[in-house]
C-alpha cells in the first residue's frame, strides 16, 4: 500500500494531489471536491470519469466518503441542474470575487478571463482578502434560520429577508426561456442566484477532468535546477540515491531472526514489566513535589497542623478529662505551659457549643503560613574535630612559659617597658613613676633605682655582653646610663664621656641631636627635638636608633655610639613611624609605619621591600633572630606573622587578643615568640622556622597567661623573654612585673 | 558494721634500733587497725612507761606511717592475717624558734658548720658572725656587692674557722678567723688571724662557692658559665690583724692588706650560669646550673665525668645521702629532685618532693642522716624532708618573703 501510495503521488496522476494541495487553504477544500466531482457525474459522463472512480476508490479513507457521494448522486440523477447549484454553492464561497465581479456585470471576454484566473487562485490563498458576504450570520448551519423570515443580517444589521422562492415549474421555465439559466446557481447562505462565468465553468470542468483548475499553470514544467553543486563545492552529491536505500537489508533481517531465536531459547531475559506497588501511598504526592518543581525552586509544604486526637473527641474517653484539681493547676501555670485546649465531655454532638477560639486559630495558622518564611536548612555531617588544623599538642612543644613563680614589686606606676639583661641576670624595668630599676632575675630584688626626670617610655639594653649599658627613652632625650655591671667599666666609662671632638663637630650640625654629659646620673644624654618614643640597639652594641613619631623628617635617627654621632638616614619618611628595628644578622633596617613595615638596606641605602600588613595600626613588631621572620602587633589585637623570603603578604594572621597588642617578642634560643595586650593577658605561642626553606614555619598557640591588673584601660605593657630559659617577663600597668616560668 | 571496724585487729610486731632500754618486747601485739602514727606512740609509750611522754615515728617496709595502719595494709596491699613488723624510731620534733635578728638588707647567704657561730652574708656587701646569743659578734666588710653565698669550713680544733665568700662583685673572698674558746668572752672571742684573700678572676658575679672541709680548696661558680678552682696555699707570710671591736670595720689599712691570689684552673662546660658548686665526696665538684644540667668534676684532671639533666634551670644542689652520693637539686620550679647517679643511662630523679608553692632556693643534706634534707623556697618556708615519706617532716613558716639559704 505503502509503495503505491508513493508511485500514485509519483504518477502524472498527481495533479489532482497538487490541485487540492492548493485549495487547502481556502474554507472548505472537501466541499470543492465534492463540487467537482457533483458536477462531474451529473452534467456530463466524459471518458475521464472512469480514471476519477478508480482513484477516487484506490485512495485513502477521506476520499472513499466522497466516492460514496459519488454513488448516491449517481442514484438520482434526475434531480440534475438543482444538484449541481446545490453542490456548487460551496464553491461560490471561495469564488466571491468573481461573484461579485460578475454582479456588477463585467463581461465574459476571453482576455479578462485569462488575466483574472490566476488572481483569484492567488486570493484564493488568503481567507483575510475576501469580500465580506451579504450576510453576516458566520459560520453557523443554515438550519437555524430554516423556519425564519429572514436568513440573516447584513453589515448595517438589519435583517435579509428571505426572497421568495421559486418553485420547480417557474425554475424549469425560465430555464427553458434562458438558455443561460443553467449556469445559475443558488447561493444559500446570501439567498440568492448566483450565475457562473464562463472561467468558473471552465475550472469546474478542469478539475471534472481531473486537471488543474487553471489553464495557464503547467504542472509538467521542464526542472530548473537552480542550484550549481560544481561550483559551490557543496559536500553532499547530487548522485542519485543508491538501490539498497529501497530494498531491506539483508544483514538486519539476520541480526532480528538471531535475536527472535535467542529471545525464544530464553538467551536474552527480558525485563519483567515494572509491578505497580500493590499500596501505596495515598497523599504520597506530597513528598515527591518537596523535591523539586520545574521552575527550580524547590517547595517547602507548610507544617501540617497536629491531627485531632482522641482528647479533642466530642466524649473524649474519660482518662483525657482532666479533674477538677488539674484544672485549677492550670492556673497557676505559665500562659505558655498553659493547655491550650481542655477537653471536656459531651454525651452527643448536638451538645458541643461553637469552637470559641475557630477564627483565631485559622487566622493564626494563616499567619504562620504566610508570615514565617519556610527554608531549608541544609546540615552537613562534618566532625568538627577534623576541621581544626592538625598541630602538635602544646604538651609536646615544652617548655615554654606556664606559671607565674616570680612578681616584681616596686615600682609606682604602672611599667612602660622592661628589658633583660643578655646575661639573663638583670632585669631593667622603666615606669612612668620616673624611675629605672634594676632587678635581680633569680631573687626579684631591685638592686639599683634611678629617678628619672619624667616617665620612661622604653629601655634597652646594649646587647654586648658584660658592657652594662642601658638605653632610656624619656620626654625628649635618649639616656645611655652605665648600670655598673660589667666587667669591664673603663671601656664603658670611655664610651660614656662626651668626647669633645664629637661635640664641635656637632656643633655645627647643630640641629639633628645634641650630645650631652648628665652629671648626676653619670650618663651620656642626647637631646632631641621632640619625644623620644623608643631606642633599639644595632646587635653589635655600636649603633643605636631613637625615633620620634612627632619629628618628621626626623623621626629616625641613627647613633653611633664609638664616635658619638647621629645621622638621619632617611630625606623624607612616608606616615608616622611607629618604631623601627635592626635586622639581627644583616644589614637592614626595618621601619613600621601605621599600616605599613618598609624594609630598608642599608649598605645599599634602598628601600628593600614593603609590607603590606592589612592592619589598622600598628603598634610593635619583633624579628626572629634569624631575621626571616618577623611578627608585628596591632592596634585591634591582630598578630601577623610574615615570611619575608615567602611574601610580603602576612604569611598567618591571628585575631587572639581582643584589645591593643602592646608588645610581641621573640625568644632568642627557643622557639616561642608571646604577644602582650591590654586586656591584660600574654599569649605564647611556638613558632618553629626551619632551616628548609620549603617548610612554613609552625605556628602553634601554647598558653594564655593571666594575672595582671587592668588599670585605666591598659593591661599589660610590654612582654620580653629571658634571654636564655624559657621564661617571659610581662610588664603590668598595675606597676607589677610578672615572671613566667615553665 | 562500725562495731565489726573497731574490732578489726592488726598482728603487729615493734622492731627498733634504738638503745636497749627503749626495746619493747618482740611478741606480736594485736591493734586496732585504725590506729595511726600517734596511736603507735601512745601504744609504745604505755609498753616502755616512760614518765615524760615521747614521741616516736614509725616505719613499715622503710616507709615512714603516715595513715593508719588500715589504710597501710589497703594501699601497700598486705594481707592482715600477718604479722606486721613495725619499727619504731624517734620522731623529729617542731623545730623551735630560738632568736630571730633582723639584717638591714636581704640574707642572702647563711652557714652554720660551727657550733657555737653562725655566719650570715647579706646584700649589704657585709659577712656577719652571730654568736650563739643572737648577737652580732663581728661584721666582716670588704665585699663591693652583695654576698651570694658563704662556705665556711669544719671549725679545726677551736682556734681556726675559715670563711669563703662569693659575692656579686665578681671576686671570692676567703677569710680566716680565730676563735677563741675562753669561756667567759664567747661574744668578743673572733679575730681575723689573717690577711683576706680576694680571689679574682670571674668576669661576673660569683653565684656559688664551696670549699673542702679543711679551706684550703676553694670552687667558684660564676655568671660567666665558668666553675674556677683556686688553691690556697699555707705558705704566704701572713700578719695578723686582730678585730677586737665588735662592728669595727674593714679600713684602707686592713684592704692594704688584701691578698690576690689568682685562679689555678678553669673548669668550662655549662652554659649558663653556675648558680651552685658542692665539693663532694673524694676530691670531685659538683655543680648545678641555669643550663639545667649537673656535672660532676674530677678535681686531678679537671674532667667532667658525669652530666645529668633535668628538667628545669637549677638554682641550689647538695651532696649528701647514702654514701654522700646522692644530688639533691631545686629550680626554677617548685619540686625538689634528688638523682641518684650511680643509677646508670638515667637523667629521671630518683625522688621528687613537692610540697612548696615556689621556686626552691636552697637544699642541704642533714650532715650526719642520710635521709633528711632541708629545703627553702621562694614561698617563704622551709621544709624537712624524710626520704621515707613524701610529705614533709616539717614545715617552718616563719619567713614573710623569699627565704633564700638553708643550713644545717
Amino acid at each position: 500500500m505503502g509503495t503505491s501510495d508513493k508511485k500514485r503521488r509519483q504518477t502524472p496522476g498527481s495533479k489532482r494531489a497538487v490541485n487540492v494541495g492548493a485549495a487547502t487553504e481556502t474554507n472548505g477544500t472537501a466541499s470543492l471536491l465534492d463540487t467537482a466531482r457533483a458536477v462531474d457525474l451529473s452534467t456530463s459522463s466524459d471518458s475521464d470519469d472512469g480514471d476519477w472512480q478508480n482513484t477516487s476508490s484506490d485512495s485513502d479513507d477521506e476520499y472513499s466518503s466522497a466516492s460514496f457521494d459519488d454513488d448516491d448522486s449517481s442514484g438520482d440523477e434526475s434531480e440534475g441542474t438543482t444538484e449541481i447549484n446545490e453542490a456548487i454553492l460551496d464553491y461560490m464561497g471561495a469564488l466571491e470575487k468573481e461573484r461579485e465581479d460578475e454582479e456588477r456585470g463585467d463581461s465574459l471576454s476571453g482576455g479578462g478571463e485569462e488575466s483574472r484566473s490566476p488572481r483569484a487562485v492567488a486570493e484564493s490563498d488568503s481567507s483575510e482578502d475576501e469580500v465580506p458576504s451579504r450576510n453576516t450570520i458566520g459560520n453557523v448551519p443554515l438550519e437555524w434560520y430554516k423556519d425564519e423570515q429572514h436568513i440573516g443580517y447584513d453589515l448595517s444589521g438589519t435583517k435579509i429577508s428571505r426572497r421568495e422562492k421559486k418553485d420547480q415549474l417557474d425554475s424549469f421555465l425560465a430555464r427553458s426561456d434562458n438558455s443561460k439559466d443553467w449556469r445559475k446557481v443558488y447561493d444559500e447562505y446570501n439567498d440568492e442566484e448566483v450565475e457562473l462565468t464562463k472561467e468558473e465553468i471552465d475550472m469546474i470542468k478542469r478539475i471534472r477532468d481531473g486537471r488543474v483548475p487553471h489553464a495557464e499553470v503547467n504542472p509538467y514544467e521542464p526542472y530548473v535546477d537552480w542550484f550549481n553543486w560544481e561550483d559551490k563545492g557543496h559536500p553532499l552529491s547530487s548522485a542519485p540515491e543508491p538501490k539498497r536505500r529501497f530494498i531491506p537489508s539483508k544483514w538486519e533481517a539476520k541480526k532480528v531472526v538471531k535475536l527472535v531465536r535467542a529471545i525464544r531459547n530464553g538467551w536474552i531475559k527480558l525485563d519483567k514489566p515494572k509491578e505497580k506497588p500493590k499500596y501505596y501511598l495515598m497523599w504520597g504526592d506530597d513528598l515527591k513535589t518537596a523535591e523539586k518543581t520545574a521552575n527550580g525552586l524547590a517547595y517547602i509544604p507548610a507544617p501540617r497542623p497536629k491531627l485531632p486526637g482522641h482528647e479533642e473527641s466530642y466524649n473524649p474517653p474519660v482518662e483525657y478529662i482532666p479533674t477538677q484539681e488539674e484544672v485549677n493547676s492550670y492556673a497557676l501555670m505559665y500562659e505558655e505551659d498553659r493547655p491550650k485546649f481542655i477537653p471536656k465531655g459531651f454525651s452527643s454532638l448536638r451538645q458541643v457549643p461553637a469552637y470559641s477560639d475557630f477564627i483565631k486559630e485559622r487566622f493564626e495558622r494563616c499567619l504562620d503560613l504566610y508570615l514565617c518564611p519556610r527554608s531549608r536548612k541544609k546540615r552537613i555531617n562534618i566532625d568538627p574535630e577534623s576541621l581544626v588544623p592538625k598541630l602538635p599538642k602544646p604538651k609536646d612543644l615544652q617548655p615554654f612559659p606556664t606559671t607565674c613563680y616570680l612578681e616584681f614589686f616596686g615600682h609606682a606606676g604602672p611599667v612602660c617597658s622592661i628589658a633583660v639583661d643578655p646575661s639573663g641576670m638583670w632585669l631593667a624595668s622603666g615606669s612612668s613613676d620616673k624611675t629605672v630599676r634594676l632587678w635581680e632575675v633569680q631573687t626579684a630584688r631591685c638592686c639599683r633605682v634611678w629617678s628619672m626626670t619624667g616617665p620612661v617610655r622604653h629601655i634597652a639594653w646594649n646587647p654586648r655582653a658584660g658592657l652594662g649599658i642601658l638605653a632610656i627613652a624619656l620626654q625628649q632625650e635618649v639616656l645611655l646610663l652605665d648600670a655598673e655591671l660589667g666587667s669591664n667599666t673603663e671601656e664603658v666609662s670611655q664610651l660614656l664621656n662626651i668626647n669633645v671632638s664629637s661635640v664641635t663637630e656637632h656643633a655645627g650640625d647643630g640641629s639633628l641631636v645634641n650630645w650631652l654629659r648628665h652629671e648626676k646620673l653619670q650618663a651620656l644624654q642626647i637631646k632631641h627635638s621632640q619625644e623620644v618614643v623608643s631606642v633599639t640597639w644595632h646587635h653589635k652594641g655600636d649603633y643605636f636608633t631613637s625615633v620620634a613619631p612627632d619629628a618628621n623628617t626626623r623621626a629616625v635617627l641613627v647613633h653611633q655610639l664609638s664616635k658619638q654621632q647621629t645621622q638621619n638616614p632617611f630625606r623624607k619618611l612616608q606616615g608616622r613611624v611607629v618604631s623601627v628595628l635592626f635586622h639581627p644578622v644583616r644589614p637592614f633596617l626595618f621601619v613600621a609605619t601605621k599600616m605599613h613595615v618598609r624594609v630598608y638596606n642599608l649598605a645599599k641605602q634602598q628601600l628593600s621591600k614593603k609590607l603590606m600588613t592589612g592592619l589598622h595600626e600598628i603598634t610593635s613588631m619583633a624579628v626572629h633572630p634569624k631575621g626571616d621572620n618577623m611578627i608585628i602587633g596591632s592596634r585591634e589585637g591582630k598578630l601577623c606573622w610574615f615570611d619575608m623570603d615567602l611574601s610580603t603578604k602576612p604569611y598567618k594572621t591571628l585575631k587572639n587578643h581582643h584589645e591593643d597588642i602592646q608588645a610581641v617578642a621573640f625568644h632568642v634560643t627557643y622557639p616561642l615568640f608571646a604577644s602582650c595586650a591590654d586586656d591584660s593577658t600574654a599569649h605564647v605561642f611556638h613558632g618553629m622556622v626551619y632551616n628548609d626553606l620549603l617548610q612554613n614555619p609552625l605556628i602553634v598557640p601554647l598558653k594564655i597567661l593571666h594575672g595582671h591588673q587592668k588599670i585605666d584601660g591598659q593591661g599589660i605593657l610590654d612582654c620580653h623573654f629571658h634571654s636564655k630559659q624559657p621564661w617571659l617577663f610581662t610588664a603590668g600597668a598595675d606597676s607589677i612585673i610578672k615572671l613566667f616560668c615553665n | 558494721m562500725e562495731d565489726a571496724a573497731e574490732e578489726r585487729q592488726i598482728q603487729v610486731r615493734f622492731v627498733t634500733k634504738l638503745p636497749s632500754e627503749l626495746h619493747v618486747a618482740t611478741t606480736p601485739f594485736s591493734l586496732p587497725a585504725h590506729l595511726t602514727r600517734y596511736g603507735l606512740s601512745e601504744v609504745i609509750n604505755a609498753l616502755l612507761g616512760l614518765d615524760k611522754p615521747q614521741p616516736f615515728d614509725f616505719l613499715v617496709d622503710d616507709e615512714l606511717l603516715r595513715t593508719s595502719l588500715e589504710q597501710l595494709l589497703l594501699t601497700n596491699k598486705l594481707s592482715a592475717e600477718s604479722i606486721l613488723n613495725v619499727e619504731y624510731a624517734y620522731a623529729v620534733g617542731p623545730p623551735k624558734r630560738e632568736k630571730s635578728r633582723e639584717h638591714k638588707d636581704w640574707v642572702s647567704a647563711a652557714t652554720g658548720s660551727h657550733a657555737r657561730y653562725i655566719a650570715t652574708g647579706s646584700y649589704d656587701t657585709s659577712i656577719r658572725i652571730w654568736g650563739a646569743d643572737g648577737s652580732v659578734v663581728q661584721s666582716l666588710e670588704g665585699h663591693g656587692d652583695a654576698i651570694s653565698s658563704l662556705e665556711a669550713s669544719r671549725p679545726t680544733g677551736d682556734e681556726m674557722w675559715v670563711l669563703i665568700s662569693g659575692s656579686k662583685d665578681h671576686t671570692v673572698r676567703r677569710w680566716e678567723l680565730s676563735l677563741t674558746s675562753s669561756q667567759e668572752a664567747v661574744n668578743t672571742a673572733v679575730t681575723l688571724e689573717r690577711p683576706v684573700k680576694v680571689l679574682k678572676g670571674h668576669t661576673s658575679a660569683v653565684q656559688c662557692v664551696a670549699s673542702n672541709g679543711s679551706g684550703t680548696a676553694v670552687c667558684s661558680g660564676s655568671w660567666d658559665c665558668s666553675i674556677k678552682l683556686w688553691n690556697i696555699s699555707e705558705d704566704e707570710n701572713g700578719e695578723s690583724l686582730t678585730v677586737r671591736s665588735k662592728k669595727r670595720k674593714l679600713d684602707a689599712s686592713a684592704e692594704a692588706q688584701e691578698l690576690e691570689v689568682g685562679t689555678s684552673i678553669t673548669l668550662e662546660g655549662h652554659t649558663q650560669c653556675v648558680s651552685a658548686v658542692s665539693w663532694g665526696q673524694r676530691d670531685s665538684i659538683v655543680s648545678a646550673s641555669w643550663d639545667q644540667s649537673i656535672r660532676s668534676w674530677d678535681v686531678e684532671t679537671n674532667i667532667n665525668t658525669e652530666t645529668l639533666i633535668g628538667p628545669k634551670a637549677l638554682h641550689c644542689l647538695s651532696v649528701g645521702g647514702d654514701n654522700m652520693a646522692l644530688f639533691a637539686a631545686g629550680g626554677a620550679d617548685p619540686i625538689l629532685r634528688i638523682w641518684d647517679p650511680r643509677m646508670p643511662g638515667t637523667n629521671t630523679p630518683i625522688f621528687q618532693l613537692s610540697s612548696h608553692k615556689a621556686w626552691i632556693t636552697a637544699c642541704k643534706w642533714h650532715r650526719h642522716s642520710r635521709r633528711h634534707i632541708l629545703s627553702a623556697s621562694h614561698d617563704g618556708s622551709v621544709k624537712l624532708w624524710d626520704l621515707r615519706s613524701k610529705i614533709p617532716l616539717q614545715t617552718i613558716d616563719a619567713h614573710k618573703g623569699k627565704s633564700d639559704c638553708t643550713i644545717k
